[in-house]
């Protein structure tokens, strides 16, 4: 029983240590994960419902605005994006701008449409029209770039 | 001395001219609201591709005034323009290289933008190409490029302006009309009509290549 407590604590240790080895460069990486999630699922909304509507799969495109919606939800902007972690690397370096810290009102607004645009998109997908979609799908790649644009450095 | 009429810019390049300030416009305007308006500004790229080349190929096989070795800005015609020694007709040697530099940084936005892609749903039909970091970066001076044609866009209307209200010289109405009034002795002989079978090969070479590009024939 002891060791079995030995081999927990331990193991907490680790996993801690391995999670908060570096706060900063965690909530890089972790939100470029989740953009990169985000994009797995636009692409394959842009996919089924722009490029090749022949291939449009009705539980498919209700998953990805599940899954999209859930991460808008997901409080990323209080965990993901504290003081500091406008430097540093996560898969690869941050972009995001310096004085992202100093445009709180307007990032706060596009997070708020974000929710709402993903939201919008749950509802038409379960509709399953797809011009409806692929209006509301423009509205959510409008809010993507509006954030791009804000608070992202270009290449 | 004698004034008479004479036909300066061709048909086709005047065509060319006001369908690539409507297609910049609205690339401009598409690239900048995003969202839906995304496919329309990659059409309007696969028109402005074309309508490069078309310029390019035109430049080797339209009339006289619209032939690059005729405006060409060599530093022997820069300097003597400087002087004030250039008496000449159609693009002055400041005025060519400006045209240059608009035409370069166009086809480097056509082609960055190629390869692009928006991080949202939007590549480019040669993205496939080249890895995402790459395409990421080729984004990004597409977006630089940008910036940079909007100064070189300022420059050209803002020398038109200066011309038309300082100078008194109407530069606007020749690129409708295609007419300048010259002096007998400004005359360079004949400009001809434009060539049909030059402007049949010129829009099918145009128009071939950007089919390649946008058929999705091209796969690494």
């Amino acid at each position: 029983m002891m060791k079995l407590r030995y081999v927990w604590s331990l193991s907490c240790v680790l996993v801690s240590s391995v999670v908060l080895a570096n706060p900063i460069e965690d909530q890089i990486r972790i939100r470029q994960s989740t953009y990169a999630v985000m994009g797995w699922n636009t692409g394959k909304i842009k996919n089924q419902i722009v490029d090749h509507p022949e291939t449009y799969n009705k539980d498919q495109i209700i998953a990805a605005a599940n899954t999209l919606s859930a991460l808008a939800h997901s409080n990323l902007l209080e965990e993901l994006y504290g003081v500091g972690t406008d430097k540093g690397t996560g898969w690869k370096p941050t972009r995001l701008k310096a004085d992202y810290f100093q445009k709180q009102d307007e990032v706060k607004e596009i997070n708020a449409r974000l929710i709402k645009e993903t939201d919008e998109l749950k509802v038409v997908a379960e509709t399953g029209d797809v011009a409806a979609i692929k209006s509301q799908f423009g509205k959510l790649g409008a809010t993507c770039k509006s954030c791009h644009d804000l608070i992202r450095v270009r290449e | 001395m004698k004034v008479i009429q004479q036909m300066v810019w061709d048909w086709p390049l005047r065509l060319f001219h006001w369908l690539l300030v409507l297609s910049v416009v609205g690339a401009y305007i598409t690239g900048e609201l995003g969202g839906s308006l995304t496919e329309l500004h990659s059409l309007l790229g696969a028109l402005i591709l074309g309508l490069l080349i078309f310029r390019v190929l035109w430049g080797f096989l339209g009339t006289h005034y619209v032939r690059f070795v005729n405006f060409f800005p060599t530093p022997e015609r820069l300097t003597a323009y400087f002087r004030g020694d250039w008496h000449g007709v159609g693009h002055n040697p400041l005025g060519a290289l400006s045209i240059f530099a608009l035409l370069l940084v166009l086809i480097a936005l056509v082609v960055t933008g190629l390869f692009a892609n928006d991080d949202i749903a939007f590549n480019g039909p040669l993205f496939h190409l080249v890895d995402k970091s790459s395409s990421d970066s080729l984004s990004g001076w597409h977006g630089w490029l940008v910036t940079i044609l909007l100064v070189l866009v300022g420059l050209h209307v803002g020398a038109i302006f200066y011309y038309l209200l300082i100078k008194k010289n109407n530069l606007i109405l020749p690129m409708v009309t295609g007419n300048k009034l010259l002096r007998s002795d400004q005359i360079v002989g004949s400009v001809g009509s434009c060539s049909i079978r030059h402007l049949i090969i010129a829009i099918y070479i145009a128009l071939t290549i950007v089919w390649v590009i946008w058929s999705g024939l091209i796969t690494d």
